[in-house]
């Protein structure tokens, strides 16, 4: 029961928003940056990321209730909490996880003359990512039951789950064609460890006033549950060894398999003023070994039973007509087991910034701004958008960048989007001998209280960082 | 020297920030107290019969019954979750007969566990008779609902006033059933 109740929880708390690396992406001081927009600026001439330490993400989002509002040690009803929380969301609020680690990446310059470049990066990472949304009308049937719901339609598509764990492998491309224009294009090799996904529920459960009796009650459904790499998994139970073999296996490009793209494009309108874009994650995974498919498919109005005088115009007796009924509930309820091959797509990221350069460093010698440093500072608005199962979801994003030292970057990012005002984020990038550590966290106003944050997300990393010119 | 001062009152600031983290007071264990209680209503029996369906040959027929055989009651999360249920019963007379409904409850070896039994009064005039029968399931009753796995209908068409093929008038029974439910970690 304790399991059921918490399974209560996580689903109440739908979760929403994550992905969004509004502190690294243009964050050129950083290769990794290269990851969020391939068409970016390229600062080192060559780089390799420290294994399994050169890109650390996570971010868990949240929108509607909060496990504070619900966890929280004061002295209110857990139950009332609980009930609130129910109320207070909707449909559209979600729960939602993203983690990544690279296992491996690295990057080098091909060609590298007086304002061109052309630079390759390449890795390999693996990506988890989970997103629920609040099964409202199904947490409404729960806690109240029918009774004070006669005519409401509980509706089955409610019920939204995808989760994914795959390993991507990637080579870039990265042109500055000259001062004004720098493209990229990334192709990507997905491997599909783990994917569960259950989006396209409909139909619905209605209880109406009755002709012959008190109520009708209508059900029809149609419910579908997808999942590919699970089953071995399952069999695998009594031996763990194999199980971490099997997904070694398939992070190393042994599962299914999928291919997308990313592309981006970066373009300087004058020396202080900048336009960048990208769209990450264009394409799919083609699911075929290993599946195992759930559905329930059925429609049935049930008005309770006629025991003494059994609808016998068809000669049936009344045992025929109750196995009848039971027959009926009995193909309503079945749960069909398919292997039938699937194809997922992939959630397509959008980023997009205007940027403004400004303040060029002040020779303390000489008391001017020398020529050739660049500019100290720089702010912008940012864009982002991702594709999710219900709707996109959108993030705005005002930052401003400053290069305190050398070797030290720092960035601060204030977001929007349709769940919190006052997102603020920190990133700093420090370069020492060559090591490059990064760390950026935001909702740091949130941070006050985790339990009560919204969206937490956090990235670290660590590279080696070579560039001829330099030191 | 003003910048570097600046420089340094930024770095502070953030170290301070991240200092700052932290988390207010929360108890997981309170899910423990987890606890619905959903009211689940579902339709039961229902018929609908003229007169003529009561005579054969000029007198009125013996009682009719039927039994269904019903594993719901004793599902385990019924069992373990159920507190509380109401059968309501309504019938509509306007046959100037009265009817008696007999509900028996039969478990797996056959033993009657609960029964109860409502009457629908007749109608003097050909206006339809309303009459109501709640039969609420608490303690030994709900023990004994829980305990069901059958359940036997009989419909009785009592004495009175004198009965031909062609008297007018129906009856109608529908009911229901109140599953009062309690979801949670200590049942």
């Amino acid at each position: 029961m304790r399991y059921i109740a918490l399974l209560f929880i996580v689903a109440s708390c739908s979760f929403s928003f994550s992905q969004n690396k509004q502190l690294l992406y243009g964050f050129s001081d950083i290769p990794q940056s290269l990851m969020i927009n391939p068409g970016g600026e390229v600062k080192n001439d060559w780089y390799f990321g420290m294994p399994l330490l050169s890109h650390i993400h996570a971010n868990v989002g949240i929108t509607g209730s909060t496990v504070y509002d619900i966890f929280a040690n004061d002295g209110i009803d857990f139950n009332t909490k609980l009930q609130n929380a129910v109320y207070s969301m909707g449909s559209r609020d979600s729960f939602s996880v993203n983690q990544q680690l690279e296992i491996f990446s690295g990057g080098f310059s091909l060609k590298n003359t007086l304002g061109k470049k052309e630079y390759l990066s390449f890795g390999l990472y693996q990506e988890l990512d989970f997103i629920a949304y609040f099964p409202k009308d199904l947490a409404i049937l729960a806690l109240e039951g029918n009774q004070n719901n006669i005519g409401r339609s509980f509706r089955a598509n409610n019920v939204n789950v995808a989760a994914e764990a795959i390993s991507v492998l990637h080579v870039g491309y990265n042109k500055k064609v000259n001062d004004h224009f720098t493209f990229g294009v990334r192709g990507k090799i997905y491997s599909n460890i783990v994917n569960v996904n259950s989006t396209k529920n409909e139909g619905r459960f209605v209880t109406v006033r009755g002709q012959n009796n008190f109520y009708d009650h209508i059900f029809n459904l149609d419910l579908e549950a997808r999942t590919s790499g699970l089953a071995n998994l399952k069999d695998d139970d009594s031996d763990s060894n194999s199980v971490v073999k099997d997904l070694r296996k398939r992070a190393l490009l042994g599962g299914d398999l999928g291919l997308g793209f990313d592309i981006g494009l970066t373009h300087q309108l004058n020396k202080q003023w900048s336009l960048d874009a990208s769209l990450l994650d264009v394409g799919f995974i083609r699911h075929t070994k290993d599946i195992e498919n759930y559905k329930v498919e059925g429609d049935y109005v049930f008005e309770g039973i006629n025991p003494i005088f059994p609808d016998t115009g068809n000669g049936q007796t009344a045992e025929e007509y109750w196995s009848d009924i039971e027959t009926n509930f009995e193909d309503l309820f079945k749960l069909d087991t398919t292997a039938t091959k699937y194809t997922t797509w992939r959630p397509v990221k959008l980023n997009a910034s205007l940027n403004y350069a400004f303040g060029k460093k002040i020779d303390d010698i000489c008391n001017c701004e020398n020529e050739e440093d660049i500019y100290q500072n720089k702010t912008g608005l940012q864009l982002y958008a991702i594709s999710r199962p219900r709707q996109p979801q959108l993030a705005l994003t005002l930052y401003y960048y400053r290069r305190l030292f050398n070797g030290l970057q720092v960035k601060t990012t204030y977001t929007i989007d349709p769940y919190s005002m006052t997102n603020i984020g920190l990133g700093m990038s420090a370069n020492l001998k060559g090591v490059n550590f990064y760390v950026m966290a935001d909702n740091f106003l949130e941070l006050r209280n985790v339990y009560n944050a919204q969206s937490v997300s956090l990235q670290l990393g660590f590279n080696y960082i070579f560039n001829k010119n330099e030191d | 020297m003003l910048k570097e001062l600046n420089k340094y009152l930024f770095l502070a600031i953030i170290i301070y920030l991240s200092l700052f983290s932290c988390v207010k007071e929360v108890d997981f264990d309170q899910a423990d107290d987890f606890e619905i209680s959903p009211v689940i209503e579902s339709s039961l029996i229902f018929l609908d019969e003229p007169a003529d369906s009561f005579i054969v040959n000029g007198v009125a027929t013996p009682p009719i019954s039927d039994y269904v055989e019903i594993d719901i009651f004793n599902n385990e999360f019924v069992v373990d979750n159920l507190i509380k249920a109401d059968f309501v019963l309504e019938a509509t007379n306007s046959i100037n007969r009265g009817f008696e409904i007999q509900v028996d409850f039969i478990n797996d070896i056959d033993q009657l566990v609960h029964t109860f039994t409502f009457s629908a009064p007749p109608s003097t005039d050909g206006s339809d008779v309303l009459s109501n029968h709640t039969e609420v399931f608490e303690g030994e009753s709900l023990i004994a609902l829980k305990n069901t796995s059958k359940l036997v209908f009989t419909l009785s068409i009592l004495s009175g006033g004198a009965i031909d093929q062609s008297m007018p008038g129906r009856i109608a029974l529908r009911s229901k059933a109140i599953f009062y439910l309690n979801i949670g970690e200590e049942i």
